[in-house]
């Protein structure tokens, strides 16, 4: 704990006007849940969830410059974890403790055994030669999980019963919300780092880095070992969120759907992550409730390629960077006006 | 004669046919400057490409200090003093100035692979940085981003890179290369401190020849991959048989100003 709050005070250099909006941005945040019903609050709870899934996947692409089309495994295999284990032995914390410990051995071993895949070659090919290996491995989990019919009841999807204390939604919003502040912190610090710095200079200029004696391939392990671990972590929550887990969340759209979120928000910016899950999972639930207008707000893909486009035309930074942008010129304003 | 760092044997390397280097046998001795000239496809930056790692050859050995380093990795080769800047720009286009120069520092001073101590710990990394940036005149640049200098700078900044790194040997492609002319005597002048300041060993590839006179200890000229002769830059300057090689190339008589 002493060590934690050291971190905290040495390390968590932020500027006071941006101390007081994040105090004030979470005096809103824990005073929503007291205002709003449970749709909301749920809602909340699922946004604050897979944003980590999202600044997990901010770690390979906006900061390291990976694409990894089997993200979605570290994520959607958490849950299942989480899922089959409270099956079989029990909905107990004990087990939910299992479940985690299980989880980030398993993703931290298959990170590492698909980074020591994926990053072989370099330059262009290797960037082709990375996603293909990544999909590969993504798609063999899911298959896996199809196929095991006993353990994950295949295309139906799995329900179970979690631990009491997670049953509570109104408590379960402030648990995802405190679990997104500690994997913010923990994030921002792993970005902050020297390694953090490296990831950085090998998306830039991985040849660079290189020459400047830098074994980049461990490097990009580190960020997927990482990575993988935070998005797991972040699927067992989303099994106390849900209880329940189908293999759609470990398709490639799965991953899409992050890389979807860093886009949005703006890559290379942690935060921007949160923003973007935040606003496009919000957009995704009010398309859900036109669905009784027309049937073509129930097909998400449409509206994702849209959103996508959109972003990729008018705000290549994202939110964020739209924001930076807007900030500057209104600066530059206030000093020639 | 002094102690020889690089030794190359027989360095040869076929890109399908052409042998861009070919049988290149070389030794570059310790604290020299040594200038590596040639009409443009000559094989100069294939020479270094070889020597730093970024490839292969075909047939041949590089030697460093003693030891066959040929089938090392660039990284390795890095790491037992071999640093080099590109010919054409290589630096961290969207971190600061600053930063591609901190960076730098700290592969060199090895913080190890630390995930959750803010880099900003490392107070001596960034005094360093900022002391080399006030070598290479960069100072009121530090919190540009790289990829926004003017490509004088960013040369500038790629020395700086490789100073950083306090190599036993640095291989510098062309410095100079698509500078602005007003530019070039400051480069000059980065390259004679760094020649006598530091008691470095220099390989250097540069066409300006009035350059190459200012700056060489010794001179390699090198044609259709091969090396056609070594000696000083009067010397070479004289010999007939680089002046036929560089017949209608004119580049003898590029000069900076
Ligand atoms: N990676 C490569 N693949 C194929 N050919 C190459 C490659 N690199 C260089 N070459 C060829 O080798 C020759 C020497 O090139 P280079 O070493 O760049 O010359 P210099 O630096 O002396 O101008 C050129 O004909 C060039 O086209
Ligand atoms: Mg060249």
């Amino acid at each position: 704990m002493a060590a934690l709050t050291n971190i905290i005070s040495k390390n968590l250099t932020v500027k006071p006007v941006q101390a007081l909006l994040l105090f004030l941005l979470l005096v809103i945040l824990l005073i929503i849940p007291m205002i709003s019903g449970m749709t909301t609050i749920t809602l909340f709870s699922r946004i604050f969830i897979l944003a980590i899934f999202g600044m997990s996947y901010d770690i390979l692409r906006g900061f390291t410059g990976i694409i990894n089309l089997g993200h979605a495994l570290f994520f959607g295999g958490a849950t299942y974890i989480a899922g089959i284990l409270f099956n079989r032995v029990g909905p107990t914390l004990d087990v939910l403790l299992l479940a985690i410990i299980t989880a980030f051995v398993l993703s931290a071993i298959i990170a590492y055994i698909m980074g020591q895949f994926a990053f072989r070659g370099t330059g262009f090919s290797g960037v082709i030669a990375c996603a293909m290996i990544t999909l590969a491995f993504g798609e063999i989990v899911r298959h896996t999980a199809e196929t095991l019919r006993d353990y994950t009841q295949g295309a139906d999807g799995l329900t179970f019963r979690i631990p009491e204390m997670f049953q509570d939604r109104f408590m379960m919003y402030y648990y995802a919300l405190i679990f997104l502040i500690v994997m913010t912190i923990v994030l921002r610090q792993f970005v902050r780092s020297p390694t953090g710095r490296v990831l950085q200079a090998i998306r830039d200029n991985e040849q660079r880095a290189r020459f400047l004696g830098y074994d980049t391939k461990k490097y990009k392990l580190i960020a997927l070992v990482v990575a993988g671990m935070a998005s797991a972590s972040a699927g067992i929550m989303f099994a106390l969120l849900t209880r329940f887990a189908n293999t759609e969340l470990l398709t490639v759209q799965s991953t899409l759907n992050a890389l979807l979120y860093t886009i949005v928000g703006g890559t290379g910016t942690l935060y921007g992550a949160i923003i973007g899950t935040g606003f496009v999972q919000i957009a995704q639930n009010s398309l859900l409730e036109l669905r009784g207008i027309h049937e073509i707000f129930s097909r998400w893909l449409i509206f994702f390629g849209a959103i996508y486009v959109l972003v990729v035309l008018y705000m290549p930074k994202g939110i964020i960077g739209a924001f930076y942008q807007l900030h500057a010129s209104w600066q530059k304003r206030k000093k020639h006006g | 004669m002094s102690e020889t760092l690089i030794e190359t044997k027989n360095l040869t390397i076929n890109f399908g046919g052409l042998k861009a280097v070919n049988k290149v046998s070389i030794s570059i001795h310790k604290g020299l400057f040594t200038t590596i000239i040639g009409p443009n496809g000559a094989g100069k930056t294939t020479l270094f490409n070889l020597i730093s790692g970024l490839l292969q050859p075909t047939e041949g050995t590089v030697i460093f200090k003693g030891t066959d380093i040929t089938r090392l990795s660039p990284m390795q080769r890095v790491a037992m003093g071999i640093g080099r800047s590109f010919q054409l720009t290589n630096v961290f286009p969207t971190l600061t100035v600053h930063e591609n120069i901190r960076l730098a520092l700290q592969a060199k001073n090895r913080t190890g692979y630390r995930i959750f101590t803010s880099y900003k710990r490392f107070r001596s990394l960034e005094e360093a940085a900022t002391k080399l940036l006030e070598d290479v005149l960069l100072h009121d640049r530090g919190n540009f981003l790289a990829g926004s200098l003017n490509h004088g700078e960013q040369r500038k900044l790629e020395l700086a890179m490789v100073l950083a790194l306090k190599p036993d040997v640095l291989l510098l492609d062309e410095p100079t290369a698509g500078m602005a002319l007003e530019e070039v005597p400051t480069m000059l002048e980065l390259l004679e401190k760094t020649k006598k300041e530091q008691d470095n060993t220099i390989l250097l590839i540069e066409h300006k020849m009035d350059l190459v006179t200012k700056l060489s200890d010794t001179v390699i000229v090198l044609v259709n991959g091969s090396v056609l002769t070594r000696g000083t830059a009067a010397e070479v300057s004289e010999d007939p048989e680089v002046l036929k090689a560089y017949l209608g190339g004119g580049i003898l008589n590029e000069t900076t100003a």
